[in-house]
């Protein structure tokens, strides 16, 4: 009983067998609905695309996109990450964002970024512990939302010294 | 042999000509008629065989393979065999002379005599040992097979056995000594089990032998001490406790126990916990016996640990203590016994407690430590089971919407709101929540099976079929779940055709299921030789045993009957007058329209899809033959729509040997004698009928159904005209004879019985019905007293403590039946509406009654093609409008709402 409350965290990752999770934490946490691209590109993502378990139920997720940048360099791009209502607070967005930041270090990807609400103060906050700076504001970016301004964030992802 | 390879490789009849050939040629060649006698047997043709076997002795009696092939099939001989009758097999040739009593079944005089003929041949061979011995065991005369046994044993060297069949050795060991046991030589097999203890491998079956053996020999002291140490290698074995109980004189088969027994358990399992601390079964089993407050301390510390650590399965756990105890109540409106109240009402108060002190405080109550957040979804998930269960919809269906809006994404809650909205009558709502279900987990087999029931319980054919199709080998569409014996899915895609209407497919399902239970017999043959090579004797004998009770299976019971009611259907309304189908739906018209819309669509898609399959069936067939040349042909079915069932002549006749069957088997079930009534009374069989009446009696004299069949059964006895022939005659002084033996008509008319019995039942809805319908039987003048007799039933809330919100009486089910009487029985449709109006009332979610809160109501019928996208409320598709409209916003993608 003493290790009772030491729950199991886990992540695994998305297959058109399981999308359907993604898509109900999506309606569930978000206030859009994602189209089919949303998906493709998060099962094309591979490993950058994760659920998070918390002790076998699906809790939360985080989504990326390749991108291939001008002069043939790839950077992820964060669709998004998100976790249930009653079980944030407990690290698992942490370790879903720490997860895709140590693929990045490993596959020598130098750029990762996303886009956040110029509101969302406790995502600013989240993501810049992580070392994410705003480097764009975007005017109107989203449509029905209010603000519709939105901010990128981005990190660049120091080329390791321990080489792996 | 030319013959014989032929036909295998499926060129049957040439194979037989040949070997006819070869029996002009030579008549006196044991090799032909051995040959002869082989193609019989694999084309299932078991007496012939045997009679060309025996052809083939009389050439050459000495000849081993003919005579071991010969004692596998007195095994099967005038078992249920395929008689094919113009290309369609009909199985099951019950003969009316009780062939299928387990003594005649078998030929075993044959069988020993021919084991013993082997013996004597090659007593050098073990096999031949251990069969003339099994032989002797299947006759009842086990003390002869243990001698044979020991007179084996006795031709061993003493260094016997050698390493590489030690296991064998023992096997034969455990089985003579299961001999002994059940020979009621107690003592000498335990003294034989002690001696032979080094030649035993088994080492646990040798432990639960001697149990067995000490407890039977009453020295219960040892026993219990050998179960204590059973109980250290697997303390999770319900039948080591069970042991253990009956040890100590604890045990009780109706789970009623003395305030004394219930100490001496308790503190037999307070020890027993001490032992085993990580046995759930430790802990559960004293929720059995404790009562009060003592159960609910015992239960609070059960559930709790299980909710943190959320087991789904945790309310299937503890349902036995919602159950009756004992068989208190087969009437359907029985009040629970005050003992099952208490148990679940001390469940329902602590879960509540529960619940509370975790929503508001985090926390159990009196704890310090957080419960994780996934708690209060197990506590809600187990509520909504709960109420669920206590037929209170309203608050299960809230609970469990709570819990899926707590944590949308466990697949469990969408199951249990399925079964909460099939409880509730709501069919086609509870079959998109199994779709939800089965998108969110596509590589799960039984959550795709669960969505498929609920399909076919909805009526949605077509879309099952589709469904089902996704777990079974690809391109082998249908075909594969009958290979694969697949009778789950053929029960209710039956089901769902006889509530369509549709019989042919119907009986075309429900004679699938069937047939399969003439495969699992014959599936036996394969044990015969192997079993006692493998010498797994004990397996073995207890296998054959389960063959011969094959039939009492659940699955084969309701085929059969369903089999039967639509051979009764089909006799009341004769083919092809789909005018009649459409009067059973007594709908409004404008309902009517709808109904016809949708079946024509149904009907539509089902014969594109079916055309769509077979074609596949038939190509697939053809080349899995060339692949695998091996392969019996799968014959083409000659009738796949069933049609041909549908025109079979005499549709009574046909159920008689289904019936046969059930009374046989399922002599105790009043479904069985509830159809043989009525299949004898459409036959005239006025003293068949007779019987099947008195075995209702004999089983449930109170039944309303029982009632039913008495006051008809009489009523038409009288009715009929004065016996004129002798048969006649007779039939009529015995019923005059039996008249007086049947209390309830005692010195009363028909009338006078029924008003007793309604004297007697006043309160039960379903009584009531049953002498309303009699009262119309009985003076069709009555009518509108029947009617009101039902009208005026009162549905009374139950006697319960409950927390939340009360329970009605009535059930679902009981109530659509009255719906049907009113409409086409007593055919009073304005009474019919009214009720239907009254049960809308009850049941808010019922399709059938159109409640306001069923989807027959929201969406119009139309659940075939329904969008899901918002969590759980698949059963309103209103509500996912919104979905496109978002969607389509490309930019909107990018959309970044962090949570932590």
């Amino acid at each position: 009983m003493a290790g009772g409350r030491e729950v199991a965290i886990s992540l695994d990752g998305v297959r058109d067998k399981n999308v359907m999770q993604l898509k109900k934490l999506n309606t569930a946490i978000f206030p859009v609905r994602y189209n089919e691209k949303y998906y493709a590109d998060a099962l094309a993502s591979g490993e950058f695309t994760k659920l998070a378990y918390y002790s076998d139920i699906c809790v939360g997720s985080i989504a990326c996109r390749l991108e291939k940048k001008e002069g043939g360099a790839i950077c992820v791009y964060i669709m998004t990450l998100g976790v249930l209502a009653p079980y944030r607070g407990l690290g698992i967005g942490t370790k879903l964002l720490n997860h895709v930041l140590e693929l990045c270090l490993k596959q020598h990807i130098p750029e990762i970024y996303l886009h956040v609400q110029t509101n969302n103060e406790d995502a600013i906050k989240f993501y810049k512990k992580f070392g994410f700076e705003i480097t764009e504001t975007i005017k109107n970016y989203y449509t029905n939302i209010d603000p519709p301004d939105c901010f990128v964030l981005t990190k660049f992802v120091a080329p390791s010294q321990e080489k792996k | 042999m030319k013959g014989l390879t032929l036909n295998c490789m499926d060129r049957k009849s040439e194979a037989y000509e040949l070997v006819r050939l070869g029996l002009k040629n030579d008549l006196k060649s044991h090799v032909c008629w051995h040959v002869y006698g082989l193609l019989y047997r694999s084309d299932r043709e078991y007496r012939e065989a045997i009679k060309c076997y025996r052809n083939a002795l009389r050439i050459d009696p000495d000849n081993i393979e003919i005579l071991r092939d010969l004692s596998l099939l007195q095994f099967l001989r005038s078992m249920p065999q395929d008689e094919t009758v113009e290309g369609v097999p009909k199985s099951y040739n019950v003969d009316g002379k009780g062939r299928f009593i387990v003594a005649q079944m078998r030929d075993l005089t044959g069988f020993v005599e021919t084991r013993q003929q082997l013996l004597t041949l090659k007593p050098n061979h073990r096999m031949n040992w251990i069969g003339f011995a099994v032989a002797h065991h299947l006759i009842s005369n086990g003390a002869k097979a243990v001698e044979i046994l020991e007179a084996y044993e006795g031709t061993l060297e003493d260094d016997y056995p050698p390493d590489n069949e030690r296991c064998e050795h023992g096997e034969m060991l455990l089985y003579k000594i299961s001999l002994l046991e059940e020979c009621g030589f107690l003592e000498r097999a335990l003294e034989e089990l002690h001696k032979k203890e080094p030649k035993i491998v088994d080492k646990l079956t040798y432990k639960e032998q001697e149990v067995s053996l000490l407890v039977k020999l009453g020295r219960m002291e040892e026993g219990a001490n050998l179960y204590k140490a059973l109980l250290a290698m697997n303390p999770d074995n319900y039948r080591y406790h069970e042991g253990l109980q009956k040890c100590c004189v604890l045990h009780s088969e109706n789970g009623k126990y003395s305030s004394d027994e219930t100490d001496q358990l308790d503190a037999l399992y307070k020890s027993l916990a001490k032992e085993y601390t990580w046995s759930s079964t430790v802990k559960r089993i004293p929720l059995d016996f404790l009562q009060g407050d003592k159960f609910r301390d015992a239960a609070v510390n059960y559930i709790k640990p299980l909710l943190t650590k959320g087991v789904p399965s945790l309310f299937s756990d503890l349902s036995p203590l919602y159950d009756h105890p004992g068989k208190a109540s087969l009437l359907t409106t029985d009040f629970p016994s005050p003992f099952e109240l208490k148990q679940a009402d001390i469940i329902e108060q602590l879960v509540l407690q529960l619940e509370h002190s975790v929503r508001n405080d985090g926390r159990y109550p009196e704890r310090t430590e957080k419960e994780p957040p996934s708690t209060l979804l197990w506590i809600l998930f187990f509520l909504a089971q709960h109420y669920d269960r206590r037929g209170q919809y309203d608050v299960a269906l809230s609970k469990i919407d709570e819990a899926i809006q707590h944590t949308p994404t466990v697949i469990d809650l969408y199951s249990v709101k399925s079964r909460i909205l099939k409880h509730a009558g709501d069919f086609s709502a509870a079959a998109s929540l199994a779709d939800e279900a089965r998108c969110m987990d596509l590589a799960d087999r039984y959550i795709n099976s669960e969505c498929v029931k609920r399909m076919l319980q909805a009526d949605q054919v077509a879309l099952a079929e589709k469904t089902a199709v996704l777990f079974t080998k690809d391109g082998d569409q249908h075909n594969n779940l009958h290979d694969m014996q697949c009778m789950w899915y053929e029960l209710a895609s039956g089901e769902s055709y006889f509530r369509q209407g549709d019989l042919g497919w119907a009986l075309k399902k429900f004679l699938a299921v069937e047939k399969h239970y003439a495969d699992i017999t014959e599936d036996q043959f394969d044990f015969h030789s192997y079993c006692l090579r493998k010498m797994t004797l004990r397996a073995y004998v207890e296998m054959l045993k389960f063959q011969d009770r094959l039939h009492s299976h659940a699955y084969f019971h309701k085929a059969a009957a369903s089999a039967i009611r639509c051979y009764l259907k089909l006799y009341d309304s004769p083919l092809n007058s789909p005018a009649e189908e459409e009067d059973n739906t007594s709908k409004t018209p404008s309902q009517k329209k709808k109904m016809k819309k949708l079946r024509k669509a149904e009907r539509a898609k089902k014969l594109c899809f079916i055309s769509g399959g077979e074609e596949k069936n038939e190509e697939s067939s053809a080349s899995g033959n060339s692949k695998f040349g091996k392969r019996h042909i799968k014959p083409v079915d000659p009738d796949p729509h069933g049609e041909k069932l549908l025109k079979t002549e005499d549709p009574l006749a046909e159920t008689s040997k289904y019936l046969k069957l059930l009374q046989k088997h399922s002599p105790d079930s009043l479904e069985t004698h509830l159809l043989s009534f009525e299949a004898n009374m459409r036959k005239q069989k006025i003293l068949l009928a007779f019987q099947a009446v008195k075995q209702l009696l004999r089983l449930d004299a109170e039944n309303p159904d029982s009632h039913r069949c008495l006051i008809k059964f009489f009523h038409k006895v009288e009715s009929m005209p004065a016996p004129v022939t002798d048969a006649e005659k007779l039939v009529r002084s015995v019923l005059e004879a039996e008249r007086p033996s049947i209390s309830q008509l005692q010195n009363k008319t028909l009338s006078e019985a029924n008003k007793v019995f309604l004297g007697k039942y006043e309160d039960s809805l379903m009584h009531r019905v049953a002498v309303a319908e009699m009262l119309n039987i009985l003076d069709p003048a009555r009518k509108l007293e029947a009617v009101k007799l039902i009208e005026d039933s009162s549905n009374k809330v139950m006697p319960t403590n409950g927390a939340l919100g009360p329970v009605m009486e009535w059930k679902l089910k009981d109530c659509i039946a009255v719906h049907k009487l009113l409409d086409k029985v007593l055919i009073d449709q304005d009474a019919a509406l009214r009720w239907k109006v009254r049960c809308a009332e009850y049941f808010p979610y019922s399709t059938y009654f159109e409640g306001s809160r069923s989807s027959a109501v929201h969406n119009s019928l139309n659940n075939l093609d329904i969008n899901t996208t918002v969590n759980g409320g698949a059963s309103y598709p209103g509500i996912s409008g919104s979905e496109n409209s978002v969607a389509s916003n490309g930019k909107l993608e990018a959309f970044k709402n962090l949570t932590i």
